[in-house]
């Protein structure tokens, strides 16, 4: 009989979940226990104009890429392309979200693993000027979400063709100053990130990432895989298959039936051509196969977000501002895909709708769906590799590779 | 040594929902380091590797008990606990999750997961459905002002207060045009204040995640919302977050039964 590592749930990760070890035949699984919400049935019967509204309540890590695949599933639907000013503010939104998102994940959950401390606030008392960095940067990304999209969780101002108001230009000079003043701590982040030590693991992984122009994360079109096994987002249902398995509330994603691993190492495999020049200088020191550097790769990200953050407002204030919202078009397919490229990977939402606006039928793929599959692979290679290891040691090992691939449960099971 | 003795024992708790409110308390950043400094985090399983379950002095408790683990848990909590707070919509009144109910639930099981599937959920309801709660910290997400007002009012040892004005009261100080003299729903006159009216100042309606404020004029509201809507659309509004409100019960439903007949 299967003995559990530990009746307790794994800490520092969004949500809730245990890995499950059979010691004597040396197999892991990862139970999800997180409670059903039922999204998908929940949006049915709702407005289109409610739905970016009701899916950031999935994820409170990671609100606005939900509120975005929505609006842009919607947007599908409806036949309305946004205009250029609507599609550089939520780029930024995006990027303060990616910010925002990794600077949790990295100085709040997996850090502590690394530096041997029990919580992220024990740093605060041992090294106050570092501590003192992630908050900034915590700050800073806070500022560009309530900026542009009304709030740092659960945004306000977005609507279906554009946005319900837009920033004036002085709170966007205002953003740029306290971006250029973060910029040492975004260095410093992915300075930090390249001198820990990862532990070994040749986990063989296939990386998935959409992909578009440069290194995109709102507008990629296509599903890229490392393998060089690609299909349009349009394709997304057939390609990313969901299964249920009866020791977990949330499903077991995979692609064209192989694991993959989704986030921002599989991103920097798939686009890192795009990557800042400040950031691109860190990825070469990437272990592709190593899914403990999901971490740096994290890291990585932050420099590369504050980089195009700082990039995005000089266009805005640049080119000006035009605030006008995108009707829908005639006769449109009323049936629509919104994909984007969360903090945690690939976020497909897709949206049906009846000729009076209400919702018929919606379907939501998480990245945490994709990557569990992945994660129990990784989980079952850290054991097969080290026999040796005690089984505390491995117990240890296995929580911190779960944490490097910074599952959101709370995602997984929407 | 003695002051340190001193200090309140207090455990932070999740159940199913977003996290948000936790993401929330995070941004509290410098003030939450202040605020550490006043208690003992005993339990927190999103901040800390090291977790205990003694008695508690003050327990908050974000999110929905779906799953019979976490009605349970609630329940324990509730023994050990000496204040027990509602963190956040979910856990006051049921948040997003408990727009469906348990035989609508039932119907999406089989949708989503397959008819082979064992549903873990019970029921989306508020902690209140099942313990006597203390306080009620609401707001979809909380806002880090009401967390820091109600944590001092704790520390300080009085019991808290709800906010004794609506939601249009910081509208208003915000300047922003009236929705419904504009013609569009809002739930803003019975809501709760304390969130700085953001939705709305976001464009966004006021969808009551605040709940509902004492002496609320909830008959009048349906008056004005009837010229403006129509009954399912006052119903959506109604239930994205106080379906399972005293007032929604005895006040917007029957309306509704009303206008139907």
């Amino acid at each position: 009989m299967a003995k559990r590592i530990s009746e307790s749930l794994i800490t520092k990760i969004e949500g809730h979940g245990s890995l499950h070890v059979d010691w004597e035949g040396r197999k892991a699984k990862l139970h999800v226990v997180e409670g059903e919400r039922l999204f998908e049935g929940i949006l049915v019967g709702r407005t289109a104009e409610e739905v970016h509204w009701i899916t950031p309540r999935i994820c409170g890590v990671c609100p606005i890429a939900h509120n975005l695949a929505s609006v842009k599933a919607v947007e599908d639907a409806l036949g309305i392309i946004p205009n250029p000013t609507t599609v550089l503010l939520r780029r930024l939104m995006m990027t303060g979200q990616m910010i925002q998102s990794h600077v949790l994940h990295l100085f709040f959950l997996a850090l502590p693993d690394y530096i041997g401390l029990d919580r992220a606030t024990e740093l605060a008392e041992k090294d106050p000027k570092a501590f003192g960095r992630a908050l900034r940067l915590k700050e800073v990304s806070d500022e560009i979400a309530f900026c542009i999209a009304g709030r740092n969780v659960h945004p306000t101002t977005t609507t279906i063709g554009g946005f319900h108001k837009i920033p004036d230009k002085s709170s966007l000079q205002r953003l740029l100053r306290m971006l250029e003043k973060t910029s040492p701590d975004a260095s410093w982040t992915a300075r930090l990130f390249t001198s820990l030590p990862y532990p070994e693991l040749d986990a063989d992984l296939e990386l998935l990432s959409l992909k578009g122009d440069g290194y995109s994360i709102y507008d990629g079109d296509t599903i890229s895989s490392s393998r060089n096994d690609d299909t349009s987002v349009k394709g997304y249902k057939e390609a990313i298959e969901e299964e249920v398995r009866e020791y977990s509330t949330a499903k077991f994603g995979s692609y064209r039936k192989r694991e993959i691993m989704v986030g921002a190492l599989a991103r920097i495999a798939i686009n890192g051509k795009g990557l800042g020049q400040k950031a691109r200088k860190f990825a070469k020191s990437l272990d592709l196969n190593n899914p403990f550097h999901n971490n740096l790769a994290q890291a990585i990200e932050i420099l590369h977000f504050h980089e195009e953050a700082i990039m995005l407002i000089e266009k805005l204030i640049e080119e000006g501002m035009d605030g006008t919202v995108v009707r829908p078009s005639i006769n449109p397919p009323l049936k629509g895909i919104g994909a984007v490229e969360a903090p945690r990977g690939g976020l497909y939402h897709e949206v049906h709708l009846r000729e009076d606006g209400k919702v018929t039928y919606a379907n939501i793929i998480t990245p945490t769906v994709q990557n569990l599959t992945s994660i129990e692979k990784s989980s079952q290679t850290l054991l097969d590799s080290n026999p040796a290891a005690s089984k505390e040691e491995l117990k240890r090992l296995m929580e911190m590779l779960v944490r490097a691939y910074d599952p959101c449960l709370t995602c997984s099971v929407h | 040594m003695q002051r340190e003795a001193k200090k309140l024992k207090v455990g932070i708790f999740d159940f199913t929902d977003c996290e948000g409110c936790q993401v929330k308390l995070v941004s509290l950043r410098e003030r939450l380091l202040a605020l550490l400094e006043r208690v003992e985090i005993v339990n927190w399983r999103l901040g800390q590797e090291k977790n205990r379950m003694d008695r508690f002095d003050l327990v908050l408790i974000e999110g929905c008990p779906i799953t019979q683990d976490e009605i349970d848990l609630l329940k324990l909590l509730r023994e050990r606990s000496t204040h027990l707070i509602g963190f956040g919509t979910c856990a006051t009144m049921g948040g997003i999750p408990a727009i469906m109910d348990q035989k609508e639930r039932a119907k999406w099981y089989n949708k989503i997961y397959g008819p082979q599937y064992k549903p873990r959920g019970i029921d989306s309801l508020p902690l209140t459905s099942y313990v006597k709660v203390d306080f009620l910290i609401h707001g979809c997400p909380v806002d880090e002002n009401e967390i820091v007002r109600v944590m001092e009012e704790l520390l300080s040892g009085k019991k808290p207060a709800y906010r004794g004005y609506s939601v249009c009261f910081q509208c208003k100080l915000a300047g922003n045009p009236c929705r419904l003299i504009n013609g569009k729903p809002c739930l803003g006159p019975v809501t709760q204040g304390g969130c700085g009216a953001i939705c709305v100042s976001g464009g966004s309606p006021c969808y009551g995640c605040f709940g509902i404020r004492d002496t609320a004029q909830i008959e009048g509201l349906l008056d004005i919302l009837k010229g403006m809507a129509d009954k399912e659309e006052i119903e959506r509004y109604f239930t994205m977050f106080l379906r399972y409100t005293k007032e929604y019960n005895e006040i917007v439903r029957p309306f509704m039964e009303r206008e139907n007949g």
